[in-house]
């Protein structure tokens, strides 16, 4: 009975030597393919892409995904004699329009290959793209395009060729970050008195700075009212929110302990009758 | 476990709860109490006013503390496994010669709820957070992040300073065909185990070789355990497996 059934759909004939039959043996192939690349992707992501970099991972789980369906659609082409030859020099012509219409497509996709090998960024850096203004967290870089979580949550996409050809300035690749502050104190002021002040406030209070690289402090600028400190600190790379926007809390509080005055902007008038 | 009659601190060592524990260390208090039958309250509160609380269901009506020193790694937070001393005065060790040294190293303190068998990690403290700071032992981009302290020389293994630092042996042979001044050491601590008694504390000791690589010369820091018979401390952190450093002379 089923042989007879499986003979008649044999029989059936849809256009030329296509049967229901052999477009039946296809569809298994095709779904036997998508079965067989969800299990292998499946397996890939439990047991190998834990020891691997995340966006590799990624990367390698689609490629071993698309691959298998790839090879179950040329078996289903093959299997009903599908000569695939023939439709490619027919869309030769095709394909340069398309080449056109999708160049962009395809430059995307280029660059997250370039990204990829090159690894300016990987997953989780903090970056910063001077150029767009976008500062974040990196979270992939996908085929098409990278996605950025900015410090503000919202999540930015980005296309594979403006991520790539532009200036990524990496936040975390060092292993400690430096924090930077200005302050002016008066000229009545004692400069070694009010550097050491703020320098033993510092090393109290803030228990990320280094104390090796030790605190610097320059004297940057001699200026109209005041004489101008520069305080450099280091801090590990990723504590920079308990270093760069409690320093200037710091150095204040240090300064009003030590009765040491910030300036208002000033200017002495000479009355040249008098 | 009776307190330390000396310093009304509480020594390290086991403490069953009944009612109520309460245990003093510098600039620290903690207090655990029975708030149920199967359930007990930790409060600890620091110098500068910093109150933690947490509540400890249990499936048994009865809970054992123990406090034991514990690596200095996780004030202010948890950031690397390196510790770098810096010695409060330089050796200086002739060619081909050896030394051997003890010197302080700062610890925490950790208080481990001992569950069945188990000892699991329940806080810790640091008594003394101004020598508990990070330093860069290298360049900002290559260099090594390290829990940085400034210590000094001890006379013996138990010279430690209670609930502050312990002591560290470390031997120091200069295999050069120069003069060396060491003025620091810069190692990996979880290789390091803590044992202790009372109030005072040892660590494992550290063997620092120095010796010639090519035309570099380098230090070769490995860990040798010390043989005592205080109590062990449990590892707090989770072991992981680190290497030798080999640092540069300077």
């Amino acid at each position: 009975m089923p042989l007879e059934f499986l003979q008649s759909l044999s029989d059936m004939q849809i256009v030329g030597e296509l049967t229901v039959l052999s477009l039946l043996i296809g569809g298994i192939i095709m779904a036997g393919g998508v079965i067989v690349a969800r299990i292998v992707k499946l397996l890939f992501n439990k047991y190998y892409a834990p020891t691997l970099p995340k966006d590799t991972a990624q990367n390698l789980g689609k490629l071993i995904y698309f691959g298998i369906i790839i090879l179950s659609f040329l078996a289903f082409t093959s299997s009903q004699g599908i000569d695939l030859s023939g439709i490619m020099v027919a869309g030769g012509i095709f394909a340069v329009v398309i080449g056109f219409a999708t160049q962009s497509v395809v430059s995307n996709l280029i660059s997250g290959i370039f990204l990829i090998v090159e690894k300016p960024a990987k997953h989780g850096d903090t970056i910063q793209l001077p150029d767009m203004g976008i500062s974040g967290t990196l979270l992939d870089i996908g085929t098409f395009s990278c996605r950025v979580r900015k410090f503000d949550g919202t999540v930015i996409r980005i296309p594979n060729e403006k991520f790539f050809t532009s200036n990524i300035r990496s936040l975390t690749v060092s292993t400690v970050r430096r924090a930077e502050a200005m302050v002016g104190i008066s000229y009545k002021d004692d400069i070694e008195n009010a550097i050491s002040v703020i320098k033993k406030e510092i090393l109290i209070t803030m228990p990320f700075v280094l104390r090796i690289p030790e605190p610097e402090f320059r004297v940057e600028e001699l200026g109209d009212s005041s004489v101008n400190i520069q305080i450099l600190v280091w801090h590990p790379k990723d504590d920079w929110s308990q270093a760069q926007p409690i320093l200037l809390t710091a150095i204040k509080r240090a300064l009003d302990k030590a009765g040491i005055d910030i300036p208002f902007p000033q200017r002495v008038i000479w009355d040249a009758k008098k | 476990m009776s307190d330390n009659p000396e310093t009304t601190f509480s020594n390290y060592g086991m403490y069953e709860v009944n009612e109520t524990l309460d245990l003093s260390f510098p600039n620290t208090e903690i207090r655990i109490e029975r708030v149920g039958k199967n359930a007990f309250s930790y409060f600890r509160k620091n110098s500068d006013g910093k109150i933690i609380e947490k509540m400890i269901p249990l499936k048994s009506d009865e809970i054992k503390i123990e406090v034991a020193p514990i690596r200095p790694l996780n004030h202010p937070a948890r950031r690397t496994n390196y510790v770098f001393l810096k010695f409060d005065k330089e050796i200086y060790l002739s060619s081909n010669s050896a030394a051997s040294i003890f010197v302080h190293c700062p610890i925490e303190i950790g208080i481990f709820l001992i569950h069945d068998s188990d000892k699991e990690s329940l806080d810790w403290v640091t008594c003394n957070p101004l020598n508990s700071r990070f330093g860069l032992y290298g360049s900002p981009d290559t260099g090594t992040l390290c829990k940085y302290a400034e210590v000094t020389l001890a006379t013996n293994l138990t010279d430690s300073i209670p609930y502050v630092e312990g002591v560290i042996k470390i031997i120091i042979e200069n295999n050069l065909s120069s003069g060396q001044t060491v003025s620091k050491v810069i190692f990996p601590i979880t290789d390091n185990s803590l044992y202790y008694e009372d109030s005072k504390t040892i660590i494992d000791g550290l063997r620092v070789t120095l010796r010639k690589r090519a035309v570099v010369s380098i230090a070769d820091v490995k860990t040798e355990s010390v043989d005592t018979d205080w109590t062990k401390s449990p590892t707090w952190e989770d072991t992981t497996v680190s290497t030798s450093m080999e640092m540069g002379l300077e």
